[in-house]
């Protein structure tokens, strides 16, 4: 066992590969109908953005209320270069994560000179604008949305039911997560918790934190601009203004912070849970939003590092635990 | 002891399920997805729970009980699209009622036609729905395409042609004033004289009407969600467009809220919807009471619609039970077939709904008469007086 984790510990990608394994047999082994694999790509979409919110919040440290419109830019950049250019998934993706890394990059403008909450009020008025934008535009179909948007095809295969789909949204999943992992166990990622600790301390060590700012906003932009994308083509592929509000946002937000800010499998477990969460309570639909907002403060009174500070907590235990063990041996 | 613990807790949970998935088996199941957000939202809900729990205390469904299963959709498409493949892959239902919203029930159509479960449309009026051509769509309200015909030519024949228009960007919304632009357009040469598309939300109109008071219109329509029609009304006064300007309004001014809320401002508007609470017939009297005495409100379209929605859907169910072979597949079939076989249904609506076997919207766009009404008084005791109704054939306005 001891040398399966060390193989890991060197070969990190190795582990993603058992992942995509595993994850490949989860819905002949326990799905037992084609919702719960909507809810699986949906679970995977929400990860991809929990991940990206993770970089600019948890570990770079800036308050970003506007993600939902950088979503929405990747679902309507797959949206309208369908509608204009007839493209599919595998082109209007990278297209996506482009444009959003560009959207990323005005986002992170204000966070030279805003802090905390003026810097929140900033980019939820940005989010909002775009919103707003592309309900005003009759070029992004207004508030008709826009509709029909394909699924892959695979060697004649169409990924076009939940359960197909599902093979597209978990491998999407598991890169941008291999990925957000790299990006944050390299020096980048330590450069971006130096930002977030304390940014006259990291300029002063050398750090160039509006560089790293920048950085943090565009990755984390390119991963919601990727789950808009991943999103805006999930059966049936319809988009809509109205599923990009600042209720979606908070949603977003409640993953990060239910998952525990700054750990890098916080927004993973969030979004798992929160979407779950989510479903199960849907027949509840007097009381949803209620319990919703009780579980998110009561996560912040109780749990302010959220479920992947216990993760933390059971392995620092563990090890003192292994080590004065071993001592008093 | 922990491990007949656990044997006998998994017995007690098999044994269970297999009694839960036993007594579903002899259930009728019926999906909701709808909008309960506001108060008026939750009464419709309301309306849908305690009709089933009568039919399911006067013997369901040739004896089988009816299970209701109710799930919000907040007019977003996102909970739409996952509550339709809930209720179809999950809940197993045997036909689908919703939704309020036309941007949230247009996407369910696909996942619907893909899982082939029935489902029948209470409120949504946009025409796209039915020009997808599904098989397993039904359509009980006015779809946009005659009501632009309607409204259109009343308007244009008893108050004039020079139109302004001030629209929100609301799909049923945007999608009534430009076809009612078109229909202008093509039957009269006439463009409107003024046309704005204000900002989502909009409480102060006040900027479009001044523009539109100087373009001295024949009539002004305020085409928008309730608050926005509310808000446009009562402002047009305020900047001081003459009563002579005859003021009109989507379906949604059927809605309670916009003569109680509009006041004087609700007088003189008029609107084409698929039922008024002034209908003087003993079936719509007594809706109006009905409703008035258990809810606490006057009955708009949206209220008649579910009735009549809920009306036909009883003996379709009945009818399609007699043939439930207890294969999903087929009894969802045969509900839809019972629902396409309901030809001249009379109920609340002002004329007979019709459906057929055919996808197409000459099929499934069941109520093809409009009624164009006036309200006469505002505020909480607010009237209503029937303009004229027309009924118009199968293929209009396509």
């Amino acid at each position: 066992m001891d040398k399966f984790k060390e193989i890991i510990r060197q070969y990190p990608f190795l582990g993603f590969v058992i992942a995509f394994i595993i994850l490949m047999l989860v819905p002949s082994v326990f799905f037992t109908d084609l919702y719960q694999s909507h809810l699986a790509s949906l679970i995977c979409i929400n990860i991809i953005v929990a991940a990206g919110l993770n970089i600019v919040k948890g570990f770079c440290g800036q308050v970003t209320v506007g993600h939902v419109g950088i979503y929405a830019v990747g679902s309507y950049t797959a949206g309208c270069m369908f509608l204009y250019l007839g493209s599919g998934l595998w082109l209007t993706l990278p297209a996506a994560i482009l444009i959003a890394g560009l959207f990323g990059v005005a986002f992170a403008i204000p966070s030279f000179r805003l802090e905390g909450p003026y810097l929140a009020l900033a980019t939820l008025g940005g989010g909002e604008a775009i919103r707003l934008f592309i309900e005003n535009g009759d070029f992004f179909m207004s508030t008709y949305g826009i509709s029909n948007i394909p699924q892959p095809i695979i060697f004649g295969v169409p990924f076009d039911t939940p359960d197909k789909y599902y093979y597209i949204a978990m491998p999407i999943m598991l890169i941008a997560i291999y990925f957000s992992f790299s990006v944050l166990r390299s020096s980048v990622g330590r450069a971006f918790m130096a930002v977030r600790e304390d940014p006259i301390s990291a300029a002063a060590s050398g750090i160039n934190v509006k560089k790293h700012k920048m950085l943090a906003f565009v990755l984390s932009a390119m991963f919601a601009g990727g789950a808009g994308a991943v999103y805006a083509h999930l059966p049936p592929g319809y988009i809509h203004p109205n599923n990009y509000t600042v209720i979606e946002m908070v949603t977003f937000l409640a993953m990060v912070v239910f998952g525990g800010l700054g750990h890098i499998w916080g927004g993973i477990i969030g979004a798992i849970i929160i979407t779950i969460v989510y479903d199960l309570t849907r027949p509840l639909y007097e009381y949803q939003l209620f319990i919703f907002g009780l579980t998110i403060v009561l996560t912040i009174l109780f749990m302010p590092k959220g479920i992947g500070g216990f993760i933390d907590k059971y392995f620092i235990d563990r090890r003192f635990k292994t080590k004065t063990g071993a001592a008093s041996k | 002891m922990k491990k007949i613990n656990i044997i006998f807790s998994s017995l007690l949970l098999a044994v269970s399920l297999l009694v839960t998935s036993v007594a579903q088996a002899k259930d009728i199941k019926i999906g909701v997805s709808f909008r309960m957000l506001s108060d008026v939202g939750y009464k419709h809900g309301e309306l849908i729970q305690d009709t089933v729990a009568e039919w399911n205390s006067s013997g369901g469904i040739n004896g089988k009980k009816v299970d209701l299963i109710l799930y919000n959709d907040e007019c977003k498409s996102e909970k739409g699209v996952a509550n339709a493949t809930k209720l179809a892959y999950q809940d197993n239902v045997h036909v689908i009622i919703g939704s309020s919203c036309s941007s949230v029930t247009l996407p369910m159509v696909p996942v619907i036609t893909k899982a082939k479960v029935p489902q029948i449309i209470p409120h949504s009026t946009s025409s796209k729905i039915t020009l997808t051509g599904s098989e397993w769509i039904f359509r009980v309200p006015v779809s946009s395409r005659f009501y632009k015909i309607v409204q259109a030519k009343f308007t244009a024949e008893n108050a004039g042609t020079k139109i302004a228009h001030i629209y929100v960007p609301d799909q049923a919304s945007m999608d009534f004033s430009k076809s009612m632009i078109a229909y202008v357009k093509d039957e009269y040469g006439v463009d409107p004289v003024y046309e704005a598309q204000a900002g989502e939300k909009e409480t102060d109109f006040r900027s479009y009407l001044l523009k539109a008071k100087a373009t001295n219109p024949d009539a002004l329509v305020c085409s928008g969600l309730v608050d926005e029609t509310v808000r446009c009304l009562v402002q047009s006064y305020e900047v001081g467009i003459p009563k002579s300007v005859a003021r009109v309004a989507n379906s949604v001014a059927s809605k309670v809220e916009v003569p109680t809320n509009a006041g004087k401002a609700a007088v003189g508007v008029s609107y084409a919807a698929a039922f008024a609470a002034s209908d003087t017939r003993p079936i719509a009297k007594k809706f109006v009471k009905h409703i008035k005495s258990t809810y606490g409100v006057v009955p708009g379209h949206d209220f008649s619609q579910m009735e009549d929605l809920l009306t036909m859907l009883k003996p379709a169910l009945e009818k399609a039970e007699k043939g439930f072979s207890g294969d999903l597949a087929s009894d969802r079939k045969a509900v839809r077939d019972s629902i396409a076989g309901i030809t001249n249904f009379t109920g609340l609506a002002s004329g007979p709904i019709s459906f057929c076997a055919a996808g197409s919207p000459e099929c499934r766009d069941g109520n093809r008469t409009p009624v164009m009404i006036e309200y006469t008084k505002g505020g909480k005791n607010w009237k209503t007086k029937v303009a004229g109704t027309v009924t118009f054939n199968a293929s209009a306005g396509l």
